[in-house]
């Protein structure tokens, strides 16, 4: 390096430098930061920017529904054994307590380069940094005929809590005794994994004391149960004899809402009462169109370490939209988790200071076996620097040994605790 | 420009990048470090409240009154398999002592 040179970077250095302590608590007050979508991973993703910043971070949250309806514990609504109501929060102590503000609209598209997003009421917001939450896409062109058939009310999904969740258990209460509820699976990755199987025990749980003649037709598109396989069978051997059929491989690609006959890959087509098809899913739709479904379409390559996108930088996307490391779960918990390490990422980036070497992610899944008992599955993810990428750790975690009554209350628990942690 | 009349210039460049740079390095690590440690308890906080304020007869057991001595406590004999329980066995084996350590401190009753 010559002289000339030299003095040209030590002047810059020292100007960078001499900006910094004032800078960063500066750029860490100024900066815009749009939070999009107000699920488990957004929700979190806006308290915590605040809480990690001592409440001096700008922070808006963007979400399209006006009330927070869990989709974990859904399924207890489809059942019967719990009303919406049970599952749904405010979004009012976002604001009241934390100062962030809330806009009920949704986004319709983002503009990386010029770091805008338009809105769905036509306003125009900057941002110096957006947390993108969206949770997933429905890909509902998988299963031929069942965009048609959704929109006619004839099979519904409910796979994102809310009215439909209402109506399909109308549907499964209207059923005739003796009648088939099908549920399809699509291959993994899909958001909640154990979900599906769930459910199958919830509307069994139904049947059982309602309609008993009738039965619940699991079509899975995957090799075998794809998680808490063991303990499902189980239950379903013991408490739902009869009452349960599991058919793995079975992939579902065609629908005809009329018939109600569901078409499968390989096996003769099936007719089933109420149907229950659930597409193959993608990120939300807002990452995709974005460009920043970078992993085959679909999911969202991101850093570890912040949970930026690969693709475009100062968007940080959280939650089911991300192509998952090894071994973690597209479930609320671990969007709430990425949205703790990616609020402590931007603060540590906006206040100049190295963002943490070392993040640790947990899950706990708790699924209900019926309207008391639960088995759940748990784990932890440490980061390993020299793979970029999050790893469960050896040892750690694992499942219930059998259903419980007591896991039925630390559900509940749960459900209580991370609603309070993600909006209270 | 000559050289020589560069070096008092130099010798202040660097002189002013080292003490700010030292300065601002270890504010910023003292800072950084607590937001490593206020992220790593939040991992908690989804079953025992943010900030280890469990929601008050909501179904978990509470951690709220505990100090960091009687939750070290509890997490080591967790990971030990000292005390049984359902997850929470094994969510502690997947921490470091030294993780359960900055947990506790962070999560236990201020006295």
């Amino acid at each position: 390096m010559d002289r000339r040179h030299f003095i040209g970077n030590s002047a810059a250095a020292i100007g960078l430098l001499a900006g910094f302590s004032g800078q960063a608590k500066a750029n860490l007050q100024k900066a815009e930061i749009l939070v999009i979508g107000g699920g488990y991973g957004g929700a979190t993703a806006a308290k915590y920017l605040r809480l990690f910043s001592n409440n001096t971070a700008k922070v808006t949250l963007i979400e399209p529904n006006p009330t927070f309806i869990s989709c974990p514990l859904s399924n207890l609504v489809v059942g019967g054994s719990r009303t919406l109501s049970d599952i749904t929060s405010s979004y009012d102590n976002l604001s009241k307590r934390h100062g962030i503000k809330i806009i009920q609209d949704s986004v319709t598209s983002m503009d990386p380069d010029k770091k805008t997003v338009k809105l769905a009421s036509g306003k125009t917001l900057r941002y110096d940094k957006a947390v993108v939450s969206p949770g997933v896409t429905l890909m509902m062109n998988s299963i031929e005929g069942l965009a048609q058939a959704n929109k006619a009310g004839v099979t519904l999904q409910a796979w994102k809590a809310g009215p439909e969740t209402t109506a399909l258990h109308k549907q499964l209460a209207s059923m005739r005794d003796g009648g088939t509820f099908a549920i399809s699976i699509p291959e993994a990755p899909y958001r909640c994994p154990p979900g599906p199987y769930e459910r199958a025990c919830q509307v069994a749980n139904y049947l059982k004391h309602n309609k008993p003649k009738s039965k619940v037709l699991i079509l899975d598109a995957n090799q075998d149960v794809t998680s808490k396989g063991a303990l499902f069978k189980k239950v379903w051997a013991e408490q739902y004899s009869g009452l349960i059929e599991y058919l793995p491989k079975h992939n579902v690609v065609a629908v005809d809402a009329k018939t109600k006959m569901v078409k499968l890959e390989v096996q003769d087509d099936i007719k089933a009462d109420v149907l229950n098809l659930l597409p193959a899913m993608s990120a939300g739709e807002i990452a995709v169109k974005t460009g920043l479904a970078n992993s085959n379409g679909r999911w969202v390559n991101v850093n570890f370490l912040n949970f930026e996108s690969t693709a475009q930088k100062d968007i940080h996307v959280l939650g089911d939209s991300i192509q998952v490391a090894y071994a973690m779960p597209k479930s609320g918990h671990m969007a709430n988790q990425h949205a703790k390490v990616a609020a402590a990422a931007i603060v540590a980036e906006l206040s100049n200071w190295e963002v943490n070497p070392a993040p640790v992610l947990t899950n706990t899944c708790y699924s209900f076996v019926n309207d008391r008992e639960v088995v759940h599955v748990a784990s932890v993810h440490q980061y390993i620097a020299a793979e970029k990428t999050f790893k469960p750790v050896p040892g750690s975690g694992g499942l219930s040994p059998a259903p419980s009554t007591l896991e039925g209350v630390y559900a509940w628990g749960w459900a209580h605790n991370i609603w309070a942690d993600s909006l209270g | 420009m000559q050289a020589k009349h560069l070096k008092p210039a130099i010798l202040l460049s660097i002189y002013i990048a080292i003490s700010h740079w030292s300065g601002s390095a270890l504010a910023q690590n003292t800072d950084a470090s607590n937001l490593y440690k206020s992220g790593l308890a939040a991992t908690c906080a989804n079953c025992h409240g943010t900030d280890g304020k469990g929601v008050v007869d909501g179904g978990m057991p509470l951690i709220n009154n505990l100090t960091s001595e009687q939750i070290l406590t509890q997490l080591k004999a967790f990971k030990s398999g000292a005390r049984e329980g359902t997850i929470m066995p094994q969510l502690a084996k997947g921490y470091s002592d030294e993780q359960l350590e900055t947990i506790a401190n962070q999560l236990g009753k201020k006295q």
